[in-house]
């Protein structure tokens, strides 16, 4: 299926906390400031139903989106409030994908986890979670993945600051 | 050797203690196996028939650092792996080495300004004797920083002189 009718079919089958679409499009010629969009076609979810989402397009058997090939996050801008998740499901049976987006804000980065219908949610979400600072309420082993147990902050976020030093051992 | 030379038997030469122990030493740097990124390929380059770093001597890579007199710092150290390299380095018995391979390990390389975890420098944990510049080097590169580390060897000497006094 395309886009267009992974779309049809969630809005059929009344897929939870789907909240619309955004398709790339051409620049509009009268417009000069409209620089168009470009990249992938991606449906907008609720962050709080993002697993029960997951756990339909799994379930249904013409979705059949059985595997998670990325599972991110996205630090837009600095005076940005929002955080993004980003979620890329593939079907290998019906060979076709999709591309989620979910807004969750920074001030209180909280979203329930998708490891209980994806089990290879689990290392996405603990990156997830250290370079972002984003909790999964209900992951299995919220430990870091890739920076040390003690480290402060959240690199990836884009207000991060180095650290001085660590276990002395300095950073400048 | 001066005047010792031809006072004895065939077979028995004379030397000095330090040309000796250094000509041991410099002969045989047994390095330890230890790859942190791409520099390790090259690395691996070196101890393949190619280029063969065992020309030098040096091509019993040791798989504990208890065997081990040189420590080939070859990739990015980040603040995890640098607590690690220490214990390795403090495990090496003496008298030990290391050679920085590679822009990286020299000081921070391509991740000096936004490599939140990246030590600027493995100089900043262990000492170092040999920087090797590139990113990543040529195996001619390291084994020209090998050389460079024997002559260091060469120009040793046991004998420990006294501490100067003010």
């Amino acid at each position: 299926m395309d886009f267009q009718g992974i779309h049809d079919r969630l809005q059929a089958i009344q897929a939870p906390g789907l909240q619309g679409a955004d398709e790339p499009r051409e620049p509009d010629p009268e417009n000069k400031k409209d620089k168009g969009r470009f990249g992938d076609p991606f449906v907008l979810v609720d962050a709080k139903l993002l697993p029960a989402f997951l756990q339909v397009c799994r379930d249904d058997e013409r979705l059949n989106m059985d595997l998670v090939a990325d599972f991110t996050a996205t630090d837009p801008a600095k005076d940005d409030e929002n955080l993004w998740i980003n979620v890329q499901l593939l079907s290998i049976g019906q060979k076709h994908r999709l591309a989620i987006k979910c807004m969750i804000p920074k001030a209180n980065a909280v979203m329930p986890t998708s490891v209980p219908v994806h089990r290879s949610c689990q290392w996405h979400e603990r990156e997830a979670a250290e370079m972002y600072g984003i909790t999964f309420e209900g992951h299995p082993d919220p430990r870091h993945i890739l920076l040390p147990d003690d480290w402060v902050g959240f690199p990836m976020r884009k207000d991060y600051e180095f650290p001085e030093e660590y276990h002395g051992i300095s950073c400048k | 050797m001066g005047f010792l030379e031809k006072q004895f038997q065939e077979n028995v030469l004379t030397t000095k203690v330090d040309w000796l122990l250094n000509w041991c030493r410099l002969s045989s740097i047994w390095p330890m196996t230890f790859g942190l990124a791409c520099c390790a390929i090259e690395m691996m380059a070196v101890g393949c028939a190619h280029h063969d770093i065992d020309r030098f001597g040096a091509g019993a890579f040791r798989a504990s650092p208890r065997q081990a007199d040189l420590m080939i710092v070859a990739g990015t150290v980040n603040f995890k792996m640098a607590e690690r390299i220490k214990r390795l380095y403090d495990q090496m018995p003496s008298p030990k080495y290391v050679i920085a391979m590679g822009a990286c390990a020299t000081g921070g390389g391509p991740y000096y300004k936004f490599g939140y975890t990246v030590v600027k420098g493995v100089d900043r944990v262990v000492p170092v004797d040999v920087y090797v510049a590139g990113c990543p080097p040529r195996p001619e590169a390291l084994l020209e920083g090998l050389m460079k580390l024997q002559e260091k060897i060469q120009n040793s000497s046991v004998i420990r002189r006294p501490a100067r006094t003010a």
